[in-house]
């Protein structure tokens, strides 16, 4: 194949792929990995904010109480963690 | 062959008890599918990109294709200024991948069903990010945990909320590709046992969800690699890019 001929043709691929970019909604099985990431997210600050209390109360010998508070932090720090990254997931659509 | 769907989990040494300061450091499986995994990615980028032509064939195509999705979704998160990092995450996505994809494999280990392994990836992408951003900002970087525009009297309480929920991504990170990884294979591997136990009767049904679940969990490891490497990127935005 004449190399004149595969540059013309690579142009006009490039020219497709920068047309394509925009209208492309990306892939579909990234909403499903966006599913997956909101779950944990949710879970794992709960565990975070238990655990931190756990460890405190061991210290200050506090028993109950600040495992108690740090699960209601923990929690308020989850659902701060699903919707900032819900709120990313908006601005990228 | 072992009926119990967790024993496809465990790690057996194989060669050897190698014994260094009381830290047992003998040769597992687990090292064995590490080491096929990191084999396997060096042959496949050294071949593909051996003789690199104008016109690529399929091979070197594939690891092109490769290339330009982890450029894309670097440059998409993270911005030009985490062009730097390239390479780590570029190798980072390509572990993960093969690691879930060479699980996938019949009689094979799957080295990201462990929580271990997962963890130390994520406190290590955890404390690079950190380290980064208090490299870059200096103690600036703190202001990360105090959002704007917050009145006085809430600020105690919302730094708290911040710093766990920082403290949580590591967590989230790890736990997120284990467990995926860990309930998908036990999951086949119980479907697979329910084959075997219902016979030539009524094994039909659990074989064809056996078939429809490989293919749910060659999607899912695909997606679990991506959504580790995306994360990364997306932490590592916040410690180039402070805006908050």
């Amino acid at each position: 194949m004449p190399q004149k001929d595969f540059k013309t043709r690579l142009k006009i691929e490039k020219d497709k792929l920068a047309n394509n970019a925009r209208s492309n909604n990306d892939n579909k099985s990234s909403y499903l990995g966006s599913a997956f990431k909101l779950g944990t997210e949710l879970v794992a600050a709960v565990a975070v904010g238990t655990i931190i209390g756990f460890i405190l109360d061991n210290w200050f010998g506090t028993k109950p109480w600040l495992i108690i508070i740090f699960f209601f932090i923990g929690s308020a720090a989850g659902m701060l963690n699903v919707i900032r990254s819900a709120k990313t997931m908006q601005k990228r659509d | 062959m072992a009926a119990n769907p967790m024993s496809q989990f465990n790690v057996n040494k194989i060669g050897p008890e190698i014994k260094l300061g009381g830290v047992d450091l003998s040769f597992t499986n687990a090292s064995l599918f590490m080491l096929i995994t990191v084999t396997t990615i060096l042959l496949f980028l050294y071949l593909s990109t051996k003789d690199k032509k104008i016109i690529p064939n399929k091979l070197q195509l594939l690891s092109e294709i490769l290339y330009n999705f982890v450029a894309k979704m670097i440059s998409d998160t993270a911005g030009s200024k985490a062009k730097p990092y390239f390479p780590f995450i570029f190798s980072l996505f390509v572990f993960v991948l093969m690691c879930n994809m060479i699980g996938m494999v019949p009689y094979s280990f799957t080295v990201t069903s462990h929580i271990i392994v997962t963890m130390v990836l994520a406190l290590f992408i955890f404390i690079a990010v950190t380290v980064i951003g208090f490299l870059k900002h200096g103690f600036k970087y703190l202001s990360i945990f105090v959002p704007k525009g917050v009145p006085v009297v809430l600020l105690p309480l919302i730094t708290i909320i911040e710093i766990i929920s920082y403290l949580s991504r590591p967590v989230s990170l790890s736990v997120r590709l284990f467990a995926n990884m860990m309930a998908g294979h036990t999951m086949l591997k119980v479907f697979g046992g329910f084959v075997i136990s219902l016979g030539l009767l009524g094994g039909w049904l659990p074989l064809s969800f056996s078939v429809a679940l490989t293919g749910l969990e060659i999607l899912v490891a695909f997606l679990q690699a991506y959504v580790f490497a995306i994360l990364t990127c997306i932490y590592l935005n916040d410690a180039l890019n402070l805006h908050h």
